[in-house]
């Protein structure tokens, strides 16, 4: 069961109400850590280039392959319950209605390249003048200082510089990415979490926060085990190259084939017994041959030898319910088509339906987390500038001087 | 109830109870102490806190593999659990107490530190708080402006609420594992992951700065609910949206783009001295016809920009597969790092493939003084990792203080805050209710 919705921003709700986040990032990382602001309830307002909009209106996919700025997954799954104000920030009556914005918020995020903020004339002192409280994020691919300040890069070489990609590798081969983006969703959890830290810091002191927040770092310190890896350089002088299964050593673990495909499972020298039941072979709990070195790599084969046999047996559903019902952390290795149909994630109405002006109803992954007693109703993307007018009408602009902004391509 | 602060760090007040498990429960309360909550590990003698050590006893295998065991020296005797690099990253700045939640006063202890708190945190497996009588039940009851966040892996409802599984569980079922992994290699070949971790953790320290602000506006706790498996989900939209607009079912990308051409992760000659340090790999994104032409200049061959095979990233995408050993040809004769500055001299975007090793020695990293000296007083000096923001008005580095050992304020929350008397104190530590060194038969 999916819930439905349909109604068009900004109609206010959620526990973030009265919060007020001015968007000037692009992308996956800035419009991610927004997007949390906005689902839960903040209004959330995008500044978007006239004419080309977000650069995720280029991403896609399409739906027929055919691109079209109001179509493009990446934006439409980004931008979930935000305004979207369109503003050509070079030109002065767009940095004054930029300013007037700032007076309001509470937050602004950008991601830019380092400087352009600056170049605009849109950094401080200007921005501490129009709002001492509001604080701002500055999200970079490697800082607003430093050596490589300049460099460019997207998600693979922020992860490759981030020393994440140095162990995404098995053994003997090249270093393999992640999925498209995935290291810039989780760059913008970790973005939300601490841009919430700064808007409060904002808020309380009415000083607004300056935070400075680089992707290398972001991947170094958080992406699999990052951080810890770092300082086990340090504690131990171990190299951290290849990853290791937490706990795992000689009992299964990684991906295996099955009868329909693959799964995944991680078994624990603490669960042997787990294990013997499992494969129906309790006689094995408590074999010497096995118990005394379960803890021995090279024990590997001879207990897969036993595990291959029973995996090929099973489908990747069936083996993920009989080895989670022995307490054994199992997995099936899911398709989309296999995820959209999963009982526990449909059951549990993650899914929420949504319809676009332009793409159509879709279904879209829900909130991350629930308060409970007040859940989250998605609420569509909006359509390039959809809020020009009302925000500007908002600020006391009258309805020729839009026309005139209009006509002059600020708006 | 912790006191509003007027000034200091934005969390700074705000009092925490955190039995946040691993590497999502971690990374989590890492970033509320980084904002300046206080955050209390509560932590009992009588089991061991997974993110200090999975085992009681630690072999020599381990001790000499090549993770040391993750511990300071690799010293594996008595107090090693202090030593700890999972724990002694993510907890600093963390207090810990030490409370056997199963006995009784123990347990009447813990609801003393529920009625002084802000929030409990906990990612333990769906029915572990019941067993231990501190649901949210009997704590909202105890606490009405409590906030507890749960954050097990599946969710608190639903078939799989019991399912175990870390990180590379979550990928798996989020179809994550599926659309990454080497280009024709079956996903047997497909290295695990853990990012399904730090992705909980730093959306329920989120979540619970959404609930403190809803609590300001309305007085009342809140329980939380984070589905670690549904909040890693997002990683692969592309693919979601990819089937849902067009029915599609991706396949592993490799190190492929779905735009860009060419893409990816090319083998480069070792830099002498550093091959611990440094993969001899450069990892390459060409996005624009003009970073294609700056490409070929830099490889010395201007004439491929305006061969017509190449030509338009159309052309380059169709025929990529002969084009990547062309540029192999060339980044096999230079290292990764001067492939990196040449390239992005020329506007080229290029990666060197850093090791964890190198990191320490990174220039910018070295510039904006990420890594920090920490002093552990059972683990020495050592660079860590710093906030993973930096802020310019109330720091958040240097960090407030290391990583606590275990139980080491004990004293400070039981006596101090709760008002407990040295007799009783003493009392507890004779009957193991609290200490600071595991049972011998610690599970």
């Amino acid at each position: 069961m999916s819930t439905e919705s349909s109604a068009a921003p900004p109609a206010e709700s959620g526990p973030l109400e009265g919060l007020r986040v001015l968007d000037l990032s692009q992308g996956i990382t800035g419009p991610y850590a927004t997007k949390l602001f906005a689902d839960y309830g903040a209004e959330v307002t995008k500044i978007e280039h006239p004419g080309r909009g977000d650069v995720s209106r280029r991403f896609g996919p399409f739906p027929g392959d055919e691109p079209h700025r109001e179509r493009s997954g990446m934006f439409l799954e980004l931008n979930t319950g935000k305004r979207s104000v369109t503003l050509n920030l070079k030109t002065a009556s767009g940095r004054a209605i930029l300013l007037r914005l700032a007076e309001q918020a509470d937050l602004a995020v950008e991601s830019f390249r380092p400087g352009t903020l600056e170049r605009l004339r849109l950094g401080d002192p200007a921005l501490r003048e129009a709002n001492p409280a509001l604080s701002l994020v500055r999200i970079s691919n490697f800082g607003q200082d430093g050596p490589y300040r300049d460099f460019a890069a997207d998600d693979m070489l922020a992860y490759a510089m981030g020393g994440v990609l140095s162990i995404t590798l098995m053994e003997g081969r090249e270093p393999v990415k992640l999925g498209i983006y995935a290291p810039l969703f989780l760059a913008g959890g970790v973005v939300a979490a601490y841009a919430f830290g700064a808007l409060t810091g904002g808020r309380r002191s009415g000083h607004g926060e300056r935070a400075d927040i680089s992707l290398m770092e972001v991947l170094a310190g958080s992406m699999d085990r990052g951080g810890t890896n770092l300082l086990s350089t340090q504690y131990t002088g171990a190299l951290g190259h290849g990853i290791h299964s937490i706990g795992s050593v000689a009992l299964p673990s990684g991906v295996y084939p099955c009868k329909d495909g693959y799964f995944h499972i991680n078994a624990s020298i603490r669960w042997w017994d787990r294990l013997c039941r499992l494969l129906g072979r309790p006689e094995l709990i408590d074999d010497p041959r096995y118990t005394e070195r379960l803890d021995d790599p090279t024990l590997a084969p001879e207990i897969d030898a036993l595990f291959l046999p029973w995996a090929l047996s099973k489908t990747k559903r069936e083996a993920m319910l009989e080895a989670q019902a022995h307490g054994l952390g199992a997995t099936a290795i899911y398709t989309m088509e296999d995820l959209s149909s999963d009982p526990h994630v449909r059951g549990r109405g993650y899914f929420q339906s949504i319809e676009h002006p332009a793409a159509g109803r879709l279904e879209y992954f829900g909130p991350p987390f629930t308060l409970h007693g007040t859940p989250v109703q998605l609420r569509r993307a909006p359509l390039l500038g959809e809020h020009t007018v009302e925000v500007l009408s908002g600020l006391g602009y009258s309805r020729e001087q839009i026309v005139q902004l209009r006509q002059r391509n600020i708006v | 109830m912790a006191t509003q602060p007027s000034a200091g760090l934005p969390l700074e007040g705000v009092r925490v109870l955190a039995q946040g498990i691993v590497w999502a429960g971690p990374f989590g309360s890492m970033i509320l102490a980084d904002l300046g909550a206080e955050v209390i590990e509560i932590e009992s003698i009588q089991h061991l806190n997974p993110t200090r050590t999975f085992y009681r006893h630690i072999s020599e295998l381990l001790r000499e593999g090549n993770t040391g065991a993750g511990l300071a020296n690799r010293d594996t005797s008595e107090g090693f659990w202090n030593r700890y690099t999972f724990f002694n990253y993510a907890k600093r700045a963390h207090k810990s107490v030490t409370l056997d939640l199963h006995s009784e006063r123990g347990h009447e202890l813990f609801l003393e530190l529920v009625r002084h708190s802000d929030a409990f945190i906990e990612n333990n497996a769906e029915g572990v708080v019941a067993s231990l009588g501190i649901d949210w039940p009997t704590l909202s009851a105890v606490n009405p402006q409590l906030i507890m966040i749960r954050f097990p892996g599946f969710g608190l409802s639903g078939p799989y609420r019991d399912f175990k599984g870390f990180g590379a569980a979550m990928e798996a079922l989020a179809g994550h594992t599926l659309i990454r992994g080497y280009r024709g290699s079956d996903p047997s070949q497909t290295p695990p992951t853990y990012h399904a971790d730090p992705n909980a953790g730093a959306h329920m320290a989120f979540a619970l700065q959404t609930a403190l602000y809803q609590r300001e506006r309305t007085g009342e706790g809140r329980l939380v609910e984070l589905s670690q498996s549904e909040a890693v989900m997002h990683h692969v939209s592309h693919a979601w949206m990819d089937h849902e607009l067009n029915g599609r079912l991706q396949e592993h990308w490799g190190n492929r783009h779905p735009s860009m051409a060419p893409y990816g992760i090319f083998p480069t000659a070792e830099e002498p001295g550093l091959e611990h340090d440094l993969l001899p790999y450069v990892a390459l994104a060409v996005p624009s016809d003009r970073a294609w032409a700056a490409l070929c200049e830099a490889m010395g061959e201007p004439e491929l920009a305006s061969d017509e095979r190449y030509a338009d990233v159309v052309s380059r995408y169709r025929n990529q597969d002969e084009l990547e050993p062309r540029i192999e040809e060339w980044t096999r004769q230079h290292t990764a790092r001067e492939l990196m500055l040449l390239l992005q001299e020329a506007g080229v975007p290029a990666a060197m493939v850093n090791r964890q090793t190198l990191m320490h020695g990174d220039p910018q990293l070295q510039a904006r003084g990420f890594f920090e000296p920490i002093t552990h007083p059972e683990a020495g000096t050592h660079l860590y990792p710093g906030p993973l923001a930096r802020f310019s008005e109330q720091p958040l580095s240097p960090v407030r203080a290391p990583a606590p050992t275990l139980g080491q304020h004990n004293h400070e929350l039981l006596c101090d805050l709760l008002g407990l008397s040295e007799a009783e104190y003493q009392r507890l530590k004779a009957d193991a209710v609290i200490g600071t060194v595991y049972t011998e038969d610690a599970t």
